[in-house]
């Protein structure tokens, strides 16, 4: 395959020379003989384990990951900047790194001089440059201020200008850094379809962003980089998903490496942020229920399984409404229902009481979940409402993306053979 | 050589970025670029009422003032070329990183800002040589013609010197500060102050151990003493400016893939 961009088992050691200063000094290495003994690293910090993989020409590859996996040393190494330890990259074609926005651009010159500065320092020549000037400073939207020092524009409009000049550099491979981040909702669109551009006209795209809504809508193919090492390459949706639920598995773990387990079977009777309502009436635990009836933390997907909460009422109520909401731990709704919406319609409630709604198969993909339980009124005004009141994990054998999973199966039909099950 | 090929490639930008510490210096400045000619002017002022009513100037070298002028001003050039060459990397670490620009450009553009203000300069020069003609203390001849060729020598072995400490500083956290005492320590150590036949026969061996010598000695020949650089002068400079070049060179190669890490 002709690949735009390719990564061939690349490792990246970073060298930190000196036990005690990151920066030697020329005098001691002079007295203790001048050499490669003075330049040997102490001790090596790795930022990329043996990656590997390729772009084809015309496709966006997003890079997600938590800080310090590596993501921005990836771009570094393909923008030619730093150089692999060991491994191979190529890159084919004219490349363009938009590792910062505006990078280049000095606060006390004007933004003419500034555009051509940064338009050399793309690469391009200052022909190309006084062509495309009239377009850049067009798609940027600040003609007006073209020659005032840049250190008067606003931080929207250094932006603009920065990627303006990048998109408008036309290169074969765009490196983007995180940098739509900054900018406002119009230009985010803008970019966007710049982008879209670029992919119509075979040109590829390597963009690393904390926006994983923006890699899935944007991005056909996604890496997922976890300190260092690539841990899932994929379609972007799949990527992204895969990357939450390790998030949230980690947020779990450290919950539980603290002294308060919140994955447990049992709400506590008060955690008082996220808790509102007027104390008509409360819950006062919420726990999850495995197929026997029995408090579990934890579900196989597919078995059966029930909510239940404890309630009391302050005073007897003829208007009540029981609800329970289910999202993940990165806080997408996956599902929610009450006893309103189900047609029941209430007469009395008084003293302590318990509701439990039973599910026939938790239909749920594995992960780990979050359990908001209230008690309200029928237009919506709670009594208690408890906002991540319980979590609880869905086990599977098989990941799946997304939130569903669904009893299935594959069938086929003509020309399609497998080898035995795995 | 392969620094010196990748600045002429990228030639452009190393003076596109030259212009641009020119222009950012002086904007918002009353004077703007005036401030460059302001600058020596105000130097030569000193230097001619320290030297008449202060100091007795040297008898051997007269007039005194424009002696040091020249001396000065292209010491200026170089002790500044290389006080910024070696802190280029700390000040340009952001653009290095974020950049595909090729870090030897940013040596380059600290010798071609530096050497841009010594040419701006040079009418003042030129005028303090034309008024000391008129006043009949100067005999200025064609020999002046040598100055563009003394300072284009000097500015290859300036190159060659910023690639070195450059490179080198990234690794050693004290080269700035050695760089700042070393050319101090140069300073007197370089006939700018006193011609080279000031210095007594013994040390002249010595003398020509300092890289510079050569350089200010043709100098003072060329708009001071009006008289064709000697020919040992040439070979001495051509041979410093190469090998300072080529050293340079070999030293940033070696370091290069580490500058954009370790800045």
């Amino acid at each position: 395959m002709n690949a735009a961009v390719r990564v061939d088992h690349v490792t990246k050691l970073y060298r930190r020379y000196g036990r005690k200063k990151s920066v030697g000094s020329l005098k001691s290495a002079l007295l203790s003989g001048l050499g490669a003994r003075a330049l040997s690293p102490d001790d090596a910090v790795p930022a990329l384990v043996d990656v590997s993989f390729t772009v084809a020409p015309g496709e966006s590859l997003g890079v997600i990951g938590a800080n310090g996996s590596g993501k921005s040393t990836l771009l570094k190494l393909l923008a030619g900047i730093f150089r692999p330890t060991s491994g191979q990259l190529a890159v084919d074609g004219r490349l363009a790194a938009l590792l910062e926005l505006g990078a280049g651009f000095h606060p006390e010159i004007s933004g003419r001089e500034n555009l051509e500065i940064g338009g050399l320092l793309l690469g391009l020549t200052r022909r190309e440059i006084a062509e495309r000037f009239d377009a850049i400073v067009a798609f940027a939207g600040v003609e007006e201020f073209l020659d005032a020092p840049v250190k008067t524009y606003s931080s929207g409009m250094a932006v603009r200008l920065g990627f303006a000049l990048a998109a408008h550099s036309d290169p074969d491979v765009l490196l983007v850094d995180e940098v739509l981040a900054v900018g406002d909702e119009a230009f985010s669109h803008r970019c966007l379809e710049k982008f879209a551009e670029f992919e119509r006209a075979g040109k590829s795209l390597v963009f690393v962003s904390h926006d994983l809504p923006l890699v899935a809508q944007r991005c056909r193919r996604a890496i997922w980089l976890d300190r260092g090492r690539v841990a899932f390459d994929g379609p972007s949706s799949e990527t992204v998903a895969r990357y939450r639920e390790s998030v949230a598995a980690e947020e779990e773990r450290q919950r539980l490496g603290d002294r308060s387990p919140r994955l447990r079977a049992e709400g506590p009777p008060v955690s008082v942020p996220g808790r509102v309502g007027s104390g008509a009436a409360s819950v006062e635990s919420v726990r999850l229920l495995d197929g026997a009836g029995k408090p579990a933390a934890r579900i196989a997907s597919g078995q059966p399984a029930a909510l239940e909460m404890e309630v009391r009422a302050e005073r007897p109520l003829s208007d009540f409404v029981f609800g329970f909401a289910i999202q993940t731990v990165s806080g997408v709704a996956v599902f929610g229902a009450n006893t309103d919406l189900d047609g029941l319609v209430a007469e009395d409630f008084g003293g302590p009481a318990s509701a439990r709604l039973e599910m026939p198969a938790c239909a749920l993909a594995p992960g780990i979940y979050s359990v908001d339980a209230a008690i309200h009124a029928r237009d919506g005004s709670p009594y208690d409402y408890r906002r991540d009141a319980l979590r609880f994990e869905v086990t599977g054998d098989r990941p799946v993306a997304g939130v569903w999973n669904p009893p299935r199966t594959w069938r086929f039909g003509g020309g399609v053979r497998w080898k035995p099950a795995r | 050589m392969q620094p010196l090929a990748r600045i002429f490639r990228q030639r452009a930008l190393v003076l596109a970025l030259a212009r641009r510490e020119l222009a950012a210096r002086y904007r918002g400045s009353a004077l703007g670029f005036f401030w460059s000619l302001a600058n020596p002017l105000l130097l030569l002022a000193v230097y001619a009422t320290v030297f008449r009513y202060v100091f007795a100037p040297r008898a051997d070298v007269r007039p005194y003032a424009l002696f040091l002028f020249g001396g000065v001003l292209v010491w200026g050039f170089v002790s500044a070329a290389l006080a910024d060459a070696s802190e280029t990397f700390r000040v340009n670490g952001p653009l290095l990183r974020k950049t595909t620009a090729a870090p030897e450009v940013f040596p380059a553009v600290a010798v071609a800002a530096r050497l841009s203000h010594l040419v701006l300069a040079l009418p003042v020069l030129a005028a303090a040589i034309a008024y000391e003609a008129f006043r009949g203390a100067a005999a200025p001849g064609p020999a002046v013609l040598q100055l563009p060729v003394v300072l284009l020598l000097l500015s290859v072995a300036v190159l060659g010197l910023a690639l070195l400490l450059s490179s080198l500083a990234v690794h050693f956290g004290d080269v700035r500060d050695l760089t700042a005492n070393i050319l101090t320590l140069a300073f007197f150590l370089t006939p700018v102050l006193y011609p080279a036949e000031a210095v007594p026969e013994r040390f002249r061996g010595l003398l020509r151990l300092n890289p510079f010598a050569p350089f200010f000695s043709a100098l003072h020949d060329a708009v001071f003493f009006f008289r064709p650089v000697a020919g040992s002068d040439w070979a001495w400079m051509m041979g410093v400016a190469v090998l300072l070049l080529l050293a340079g060179s070999a030293v940033f190669e070696r370091l290069r893939d580490s500058i954009a890490e370790e800045a």
